[in-house]
């Protein structure tokens, strides 16, 4: 609605200034003194140079600064959701401090509670980057050593795209993030679901999977975290990765088979990524791998 | 019209017989060598001409790279280039236009047309403009050749640091761009000081500054803010440099350094570069306008007024680029409202503009396209701007497309097409041949329709979502017949641009002669020949007006015929008249160095300098900085009354002295603008020490501060008593008085060595760790600034002594002490407060 109205003002506004500027080649005899000149000039400059422009820029700061005001992280009566989320070449760490049974930790997917104020507080791990969710508003820079701060909210629970929104480098294309908005109830679920306990419960629990476990220990331990199997932190936490919607924050949909295809052309579907290419496993071992993962579906 | 040196008399021996000899004569003067000595030409019409052409070389390489990103996003899924590749493109195309086409090619027409605008024969300072030309050449080569190496610079054009950080950015990429571009920042800087000295002090007689042409007051502003603007990120690229070559932690919050210094840094240039682009390609709209409206400029007091402004404005926004940095709401609200009160002043300009075209009576002429094309395009880009600042409007299309295709509309439109309305309207002048309206209405058509066709739709695949540098996309978004129109648009535009481009390389052989003042302009460009001659005018005229060839139409011939000042050559100078500044009183008579290699090879030794730099060979790099140093000094040495500059200082009966015979010449003027571009560079400094301090995340203060304040304060005393010995001699000199002229300046040369000496003492055995905290590096940085000023200073004292032993230098020439004693003034300043900076704030407030 808002762009419609921009514009077909602007259109206005265009067609009425390069129409103007015609007309004034049209030949016209008319013969003015030096001092209907200066009157006429003076009319043009003052209209057009000063009262247009700043009744312009008092009605744009008009409709900007409140609406600015709402993403401060004022304090509220009631505290509200504090979800951390930190940027990485080139994924998404998402993390829940005030989750009741301990800090729960995702990555590339950031759920947050709908029809209630949200406090970000963003950072980086390596470089800076950009959080925006475009829907919900407010777009904040993610630095190195720093903890930027912004409040959002998404009045109705729905499915937002998201992206990284400063150059990080070669994957800056491919860091997506999956933002979902739940009702009160079902966030508390998402949140109860992944536990420590649960998550480590879901990844050890099927002695069907021993061998794919033991070969994540050997192979994939020291970047990646699954609650209950390893603690690495140099890449994303895996521990719900099955019940996540999209793969290499965004590259790739998940579907059975998503992570298999992913562990052997990784660096085709997403070129330059810090995680090595794993040429040496065989088929075997990834889509053991790559099965057991999807699994993980808190 | 009178002139004060032409009392013409029959006895008088130097009164040319004739027009044609005194024009052989002045060729004799000025003309330009050939062959290999064409290297030495120090000619504004010959640079400004060299300036023009290879930024329109380097505008075409620009334009390739566009091609190349607008091949590879025709279609979705393309692996025409990987993303690596890809992430150099885009930042060599954003640096190539930027650094390489746009600032030189302005600079190039300022320098081409500033001392013909003002009736004079050159630039005051002319080695510097050779000296800028082959820095600007030989950095735009080095930057230009890591595309062959395929190690470009990819971190983005803005250089965003820690992505651009040794560690992110491991290759040389970020060397070439941070060396190559202060590399070109030097030809900037020095355009800017001589642009700004040459429009204060060397218009022609009676050209008060309100007679001044309004495209001088446009150059006069952005010369001056290249002075105060470019500063900022040559420190921040030096300081850059240093953390990726030998590791000190200035932008590494580990080490106590801080990212977003260089965000402020690089903001504090890069706002007010958008203006320092956007005033010239304005001044040559508030010129060509009001020629084609056959009137004067409606309210010349308003643009002047509307110039000013911008330009203090533009220096206040630098924060409006870093919203999303997290800093405070109030800050904010404060540069929202600064950033949109340069409204005013743009407005201003546009309806001055609608009100001159509005008075006149316009002829639609191939310039007044281009003028139009700008009017839309630029009118276009101001209106999606606004809705950009429109908050929430903001969020949904910030770094999509919608913001590529907004930037192109403000920069092409606000740009490009002034400057082509600006070649097709002086190409006459350049070459005395009309180029092709049939060809020119075609370039235009297609480079117009193209560009709307590929940024307009480019709005549009904004406003589907597809987000900026991303180097592919998928299928299936909607996004792919847009995109496919955007590069086919990009390829007409490409094939316009290509057809004025070989339409302005034809006109030159086929063009028809134009004839003589072919638009019927005011302004005194327009008495030249045309071409141009090496001199510009065989005599200066007296000015009594803004519009000298509309009152007076005769001018031009009795200037050709010698009836104005200056018309002399026996003494074998080159002269032109030294103005007051705002008056236009004839002060002195200037003369002006000829032809010299020191430009060249002081320009050469520096892009050895930049590509050991690059190869990290230090030693190398150290041996040819000295060797800079020398060839820089020696080209000093040739002024004052050293036989290659005025031994003689004999002018006709009623003329004034020579300026090298005075005190407040050219180069007093163009030392200090130096100073004020040296100060930009220091407060720059002191900013990031305080900013580091106040702000840096993991910033580590001692203790106990690791300078001896006693020895600092030893050496600033030194320091202080050479500056006034120099004073003292200064003085004297003034009043006639040079008794013991080279001992003092021996003397001082003396106190300076030991502050020198002083200060690398407490340097030495301060201990510093600069490659382990961001505090040792930001004061081992300073200390090396005020090093590096004392030896400068130190050196050119004993110059100036071995000078008054030459016979250089004295009462018969006192010019140049008044030049060095500005530097020992700044030296004493910034010395001092860099004592109490580093040394006692510390010690007072603590860590």
């Amino acid at each position: 609605m808002i762009w419609w109205v921009m514009l077909s003002f602007a259109t206005v506004v265009l067609v009425a200034v390069t129409a103007l500027w015609l007309y004034t080649f049209k030949t016209r005899d008319v013969s003015r003194t030096p001092a209907q000149e200066r009157r006429v000039a003076r009319r043009w400059i003052v209209g057009g140079g000063i009262v247009l422009p700043v009744v312009t820029v008092i009605a744009l700061l008009a409709f900007g600064v409140p609406t600015g005001k709402r993403m401060l992280t004022l304090p509220l009566d009631e505290p509200p959701e504090v979800i951390e989320v930190t940027g990485h070449q080139w994924w998404w760490e998402v993390r829940y401090p005030g989750a009741p049974n301990g800090v729960v930790v995702t990555s590339n997917q950031l759920i947050m509670p709908a029809g209630e104020p949200v406090d970000f507080h963003v950072t980086a791990a390596d470089v800076i980057h950009g959080f925006w969710i475009p829907r919900l508003g407010g777009k904040i820079d993610m630095l190195p050593g720093r903890i930027n701060r912004i409040r959002l909210e998404a009045d109705e629970p729905g499915v937002f795209g998201a992206q990284c929104a400063e150059l990080c480098g070669v994957g800056h294309a491919h860091m997506h993030l999956y933002v979902e908005a739940l009702p009160r109830e079902e966030f508390d679920a998402w949140l109860a679901a992944r536990s420590e306990e649960a998550l480590a419960e879901l990844a050890t629990s099927d002695p069907a999977f021993a061998s794919a476990r033991e070969n994540f220990t050997t192979f994939c331990a020291s970047c990646h975290r699954v609650a209950g199997v390893s603690a690495g932190t140099i890449g994303p936490d895996l521990s719900d990765l099955g019940g996540r919607t999209m793969l290499g924050a965004g590259t790739l949909a998940m579907e059975e088979g998503a992570v298999y295809q992913w562990l052997r052309h990784h660096q085709t579907l997403k070129p330059g990524n810090r995680m090595p290419q794993h040429d040496d496993l065989d088929t075997d071992t990834l889509s053991g791998l790559g099965d057991w993962l999807e699994t993980l579906t808190p | 019209m009178t002139s004060i040196n032409r009392e013409a008399t029959p006895q008088d021996p130097q009164q040319p017989e004739g027009a044609q000899t005194l024009h052989d004569d002045l060729h004799e003067i000025w003309g330009n060598p050939r062959g290999i000595k064409a290297l030495t030409i120090v000619n504004h019409t010959t640079l400004g001409l060299r300036f023009m052409v290879t930024g329109m070389v380097f505008f075409v390489i620009g334009g390739v790279l566009s091609m190349l990103i607008r091949t590879q996003l025709a279609t979705p899924d393309q692996n025409f280039m990987t993303p690596d590749i890809y992430s150099q493109v885009t930042t060599m195309h954003g640096t190539v236009m930027m650094f390489l086409f746009a600032i030189p090619i302005l600079e190039g027409l300022a320098i081409y047309l500033i001392p013909k605008m003002i009736g004079a024969r050159d630039l005051v300072c002319p080695r510097l403009t050779s000296l800028g030309y082959f820095c600007y050449l030989f950095g735009g080569i080095i930057l230009s050749f890591s595309m062959v190496l395929e190690m470009a610079p990819d971190a983005g054009w803005f250089m965003y640091t820690p992505l651009s950080s040794s560690e992110y950015s491991p290759g040389l990429g970020s060397d070439f761009w941070l060396l190559g571009i202060t590399f070109v920042e030097i030809s900037a800087l020095s355009a800017g000081v001589e642009i700004v000295v040459s429009i204060l002090r060397t218009r022609t007689q009676g050209m008060a500054l309100h007679k001044m042409p309004i495209f001088a007051w446009y150059i006069l502003a952005m010369a001056l803010m290249i002075v105060v603007g470019f500063p900022p990120l040559i420190l921040g690229s030096v300081l850059l440099e240093l953390e990726r070559a030998v590791g000190m932690p200035f932008f590494e919050v580990a080490g106590g350094g801080d990212p977003l210094l260089w965000q402020h840094l690089f903001w504090l240039f890069g706002h007010p570069e958008v203006y320092i682009i956007f005033l010239p390609a304005a001044g040559i709209v508030s010129t060509l306008i009001p020629v084609f409206a056959g009137r004067p400029l409606v309210g010349y007091g308003w643009v002047v007024f509307a110039i000013v402004v911008t330009g203090f404005i533009s220096f206040g926004l630098w924060v409006h680029h870093m919203f999303t940095v997290g800093i405070p709401q109030l800050a904010q609200a404060f540069f929202s409202a600064a950033s949109m009160l340069v409204a005013i002043p743009t407005a201003i300009q546009v309806f001055v503009w609608l009100a001159t075209l509005w008075l006149g009576k316009p002829r639609f002429k191939l310039p007044m396209l281009w003028i139009l094309g700008f009017l839309i395009i630029f009118v276009c880009g101001g209106l999606t701007g606004v809705m950009l600042a429109l908050v929430p409007f903001n969020w949904q299309v910030h770094d999509t497309h919608f913001v590529v295709a907004h930037m192109h509309y403000v920069l092409v439109g606000g740009m490009f097409f002034p400057l082509m309305a600006g070649l097709y309207y002086w190409l006459p002048l350049f070459s005395g041949r009309m180029p092709s309206e049939t060809i020119g209405r075609w370039g235009f058509w297609l480079t117009f329709l193209g560009f709307n066709g590929t940024f307009l739709i480019m709005h549009w695949t904004g406003l589907l979502g597809m987000p900026r540098r991303i180097y592919t996309y998928e299928a299936g978004n909607g996004w792919e017949i847009f995109n496919l129109l955007s590069s086919i648009s990009g390829f007409v535009m490409s094939a316009g641009i290509a057809m004025v481009l070989i339409d302005i390389a034809l006109h030159f052989k086929f063009g028809k002669p134009a004839q003589h003042n072919p638009w019927k302009a005011d302004t005194l460009e327009w008495a030249n020949a045309m071409p141009p001659s090496a001199y510009n005018f065989v005599s200066l005229p007296k000015i009594d007006t803004r519009h000298p060839l509309w009152d007076n139409p005769d001018l031009p011939r009795t200037m050709a015929e010698g009836k104005h000042g200056l018309a002399v050559t026996s003494h074998g100078r080159r002269e032109m008249w030294g103005t007051d500044s705002i008056t236009g009183k004839v002060r002195e008579i200037i003369h002006l160095p000829g032809n010299s290699w020191w430009p060249f090879f002081a320009a050469l030794a520096l892009a050895v300098v930049c590509v050991s730099l690059l190869t990290r060979v230090y030693a190398l790099a150290g041996v040819f900085v000295i060797i800079a140093g020398v060839f820089l000094l020696r080209w000093s040495w040739e002024n004052g009354a050293h036989p290659k500059a005025a031994p003689d200082a004999e002018v006709r009966k009623g003329d004034p002295p020579l300026h090298s015979r005075t005190m407040s010449g050219p180069g007093v003027w163009a030392m200090a603008t130096f100073s004020i571009a040296n100060g930009s560079f220091f407060l720059s400094y002191l900013f990031g020490w305080f900013y580091l301090w106040t702000v840096s995340p993991q910033w580590r203060m001692p203790e106990v501060s690791p300078l001896s304040l006693v020895v600092l304060v030893a050496a600033g005393v030194a320091m202080t008593l050479g500056a006034g010995v120099m004073e003292r001699l200064v003085r004297g000199l003034r009043v006639n008085q040079d008794r013991g002229l080279a001992r003092g300046f021996y003397m001082s040369a003396l106190l300076g060595a030991a502050q020198v000496g002083l200060v690398l003492w407490s340097l030495l055995t301060a201990g510093l760790e600069p490659t382990r905290t961001s505090h040792d590096a930001v004061l081992l940085v300073g200390l090396v600034y005020a090093l590096f000023h004392g030896a400068l200073a130190m050196i050119l004292s004993a110059m100036q002594g071995l000078r008054v032993r030459h016979g250089y230098v004295g009462l018969h020439a006192p010019f140049e002490p008044a030049v060095v004693v500005i530097l020992w003034r700044y030296n004493v300043v910034t010395f001092w407060v860099l004592v109490g900076a580093l040394g006692v704030l510390p010690r007072v407030i603590g860590g």
